[in-house]
């Protein structure tokens, strides 16, 4: 399994981009538990943001839901914290 | 690219704590800490100021003894925890302290103020003498300033990517920015709408640096966040309204996506629908204006703006025509036949934006 996660806006408005392949990983059973739950809670287009706020986009195997500050959902906050990775 | 950690066990009632242990183990403190911890502050942050947007923002209540045309500001150090507003460290007409960021954020609130009201007689942000608070050293490698809505936070920087929000002034005008856009026009933050939202935040921003540092429109740099990136990173701010695409060219941060005219506008879903990239588009037009017209900045081409934004003609769901049309109504109707009606027609034509 990919999950991918892309982040935009911010004050910078600065896109960032991280995966996960879950193949061939110890941790793959709570990967895909979090990430089936994820995309089963998400919605398939983009919610309106407030100023600066972010905005995600994660994608499973190539689907994809949408989220926003402030409404994200603990599990969507939770797997957008393990994948994304800031200055890497 | 694989990243596997970034856990902590914050919501240990949704996923087991094995499972963070686990993913855990593969973190990167020096980058993913940060990031952690500012995703985190950030998604409480917004639902407050997402409350304050949906129930309204609440009513100024000017003291009794407050003073009309008076900054009344105060700043507030979190002493990188995320309580608000922190401890009171400057209140109105205190002496500078030893924090040169509690400095900067309590002669930035200064300058807003001074800008909106000499210039556009408007008493603070919402036209009614608004307290102007503000909370530095919001909890530890933060990467981001806001106004929640009630008042400013600022960030200290991960010193990774970005140093201390407080250092650029444009920032510290932007976001209160979004405070006035709030209280008056309420662009709605999508599509074209919140790409002039974020404009008008760049445009008073970058009047504001331009206000405190006594500078023409010739002079100025036309830069929004300059100093704000490490030193690391290949760029010199993070937005140019002189040349929208051009702040930033960096392995980490990518290439400035932003286009300058309507040729280069971007369709998408992702940012809100390009509210930080199309806001290229009216930034620059602006910079042409004001350009054209020269001498200080604030006071033709930002008149013109500011009274387009508060005026109460331009809805919330304006388009770029819709808001284009109304400056060049504005410009007519303050100014009359003459040249700053010129500028302002011919900045749009440049930028591709047709006008009404």
């Amino acid at each position: 399994m990919r999950i991918q996660v892309r982040r935009t806006g911010g004050f910078a408005g600065i896109e960032r981009q991280a995966e996960v392949d879950t193949s061939g990983r110890a941790d793959a059973p709570e990967w895909h538990a979090l990430a089936e739950r994820v995309m089963a809670a998400g919605r398939g287009t983009p919610p309106a943001g407030v100023p600066d706020g972010f905005s995600y986009r994660i994608t499973v195997d190539g689907r994809s839901v949408y989220c926003a500050d402030p409404g994200l959902t603990e599990e969507q906050r939770t797997l957008i914290r393990g994948v994304l990775k800031e200055g890497a | 690219m694989t990243t596997t950690g970034g856990f902590e066990p914050v919501f240990c009632t949704i996923v087991p704590p094995h499972v963070l242990d686990r993913l855990a183990q593969a973190d990167d403190p020096a980058l993913a800490g940060p990031a952690r911890r500012t995703l985190q502050r950030d998604a409480y942050e917004r639902t407050q100021r997402r409350l304050t947007t949906v129930v309204g923002a609440p009513a100024a209540a000017p003291l009794a003894e407050a003073e009309a045309g008076k900054p009344r500001r105060t700043v507030y150090d979190a002493r990188h925890g995320t309580g608000l507003p922190g401890e009171k460290v400057r209140g109105e007409g205190d002496e500078p302290g030893k924090d040169a960021t509690v400095n900067r954020a309590y002669a930035g609130l200064g300058a807003t103020f001074e800008l909106f009201l000499t210039a556009y007689a408007r008493d603070s942000i919402d036209g009614n003498g608004l307290p102007l608070d503000a909370t530095v050293h919001y909890d530890r490698d933060y990467n981001n300033a806001f106004w929640n809505g009630e008042q400013m936070v600022f960030g200290d920087g991960d010193g990774e990517i970005f140093l201390d929000f407080t250092l650029p002034i444009d920032v510290i005008g932007h976001e209160l920015a979004h405070g006035v856009t709030q209280y008056t026009a309420n662009l709605t933050y999508f599509g074209q709408p919140g790409a002039l939202n974020e404009s008008m935040s760049d445009v008073f921003g970058a009047l504001i640096k331009q206000y405190s540092l006594g500078q023409t429109a010739s002079e100025a740099d036309w830069l929004i966040g300059a100093g704000l990136l490490a030193p690391r990173v290949t760029g010199t701010a993070l937005r140019s309204m002189k040349e929208p695409g051009t702040a930033y060219d960096d392995d980490v941060l990518g290439k400035d996506p932003q286009p300058a005219t309507m040729d280069g506008y971007v369709r998408t879903g992702r940012d809100n629908g390009g509210v930080h990239i199309n806001s290229g588009i009216p930034n620059h037009a602006f910079y042409l204006a004001a350009t054209t017209l020269g001498g200080h900045a604030w006071e033709r081409a930002g008149q013109v703006w500011y009274d387009v934004l508060t005026g109460g003609e331009l809805k919330q769901d304006a388009l770029f025509t819709d808001f284009a049309t109304l400056t060049v109504r504005a410009a007519r109707a303050r100014y009359g036949e003459g040249e700053e009606l010129l500028a302002v027609t011919k900045a749009w034509e440049r930028v591709g934006v047709r006008t009404l």
